[in-house]
């Protein structure tokens, strides 16, 4: 890590941020002044916590439907095969 | 009239190329822009895809039981964690966390004698308003291992989790709706439209 050895300058951690800002998906990319980093900050917590959730409740319905993975191996090979496409 | 051939073959895979270009010429580190552009590509989510669906079977064999939710979310947060290669801390954290359950217990008791440590404050480095402190620190500790990281290591490690929870996301929402596609319409799946 190239930030151990020096003083983190300011200028990096708004780019750092500003990169964040662009992957939250507010679009927040169009606001041209900078949102206040506290505030980032919250967003990108309640972000991934959204994120997760969302895994979780994947994770449920994949659970449900795991059993159509193998009672049906063509099904199986179906679902293979449309992926690799 | 090769000329009016629009360029549609391309654009496609490389828009989403372009969106990480466009990100990583804002960024210095460019290395972790374009790691982050790889979360977008169709051939990742692919890779991962097949990986998720292997290891599901895998839990399925050995558990005769209905699988539990949590089965499958840790098959995803590990497959997820193989597809990062290691780069980075989160995914190092998970596979750390998965591979020995015992490791689990002595992460316990590491994280307890790192809260009675006194936190080093260094003079100078200090600069986070306090706000800022609290909001780090609850952001690193969504990220799996990144619990002590300064803020700009810990915005890297988050900026390339978050590319790789949507990634998670895109594909098991895709093999769920195809899974469901197949089961009730009895092995005739539509065209998944993603």
């Amino acid at each position: 890590m190239s930030g151990r050895g020096r003083r983190i300058t300011d200028e990096e951690i708004n780019e750092l941020i500003s990169k964040l800002q662009s992957m939250l998906p507010e679009s927040r990319r169009r606001n041209a002044g900078r949102v206040s980093a506290s505030k980032l900050l919250k967003e990108t917590c309640s972000y991934i916590k959204s994120l997760h959730r969302e895994v979780d409740g994947l994770s449920d319905r994949l659970a449900g439907l795991m059993d159509t993975m193998d009672s049906n191996s063509p099904q199986a090979e179906i679902v293979r095969g449309l992926l690799r496409s | 009239m090769a000329d009016g051939k629009p360029a549609e073959m391309e654009s496609g895979g490389e828009r989403k190329r372009k969106r990480g270009v466009e990100a990583s010429s804002s960024s210095s580190s460019c290395s972790s822009s374009s790691a982050v552009a790889k979360w977008r590509t169709e051939g990742e989510q692919r890779n991962y895809s097949s990986k998720l669906i292997a290891a599901l079977r895998r839990v399925r064999s050995a558990t005769p039981s209905p699988a539990g939710s949590r089965a499958v979310r840790e098959a995803a947060d590990r497959a997820l964690a193989v597809a990062a290669r290691g780069r980075t801390r989160w995914s190092r954290a998970i596979l750390l966390s998965s591979k020995i359950p015992s490791l689990k217990r002595s992460r316990v008791l590491l994280r307890r004698r790192a809260t009675f440590r006194p936190k080093p404050v260094a003079a100078g480095r200090s600069s986070r308003p306090p706000a800022l402190e609290k909001k780090t620190r609850v952001l690193g500790r969504l990220v799996p291992g990144c619990r002590k990281l300064p803020l700009p290591s810990l915005l890297e490690e988050v900026s390339d989790y978050i590319a790789a929870l949507q990634m998670q996301v895109r594909a098991m929402s895709a093999i769920a709706q195809i899974l469901s596609a197949t089961s009730d319409t009895g092995g005739a799946p539509p065209p998944p439209p993603m």
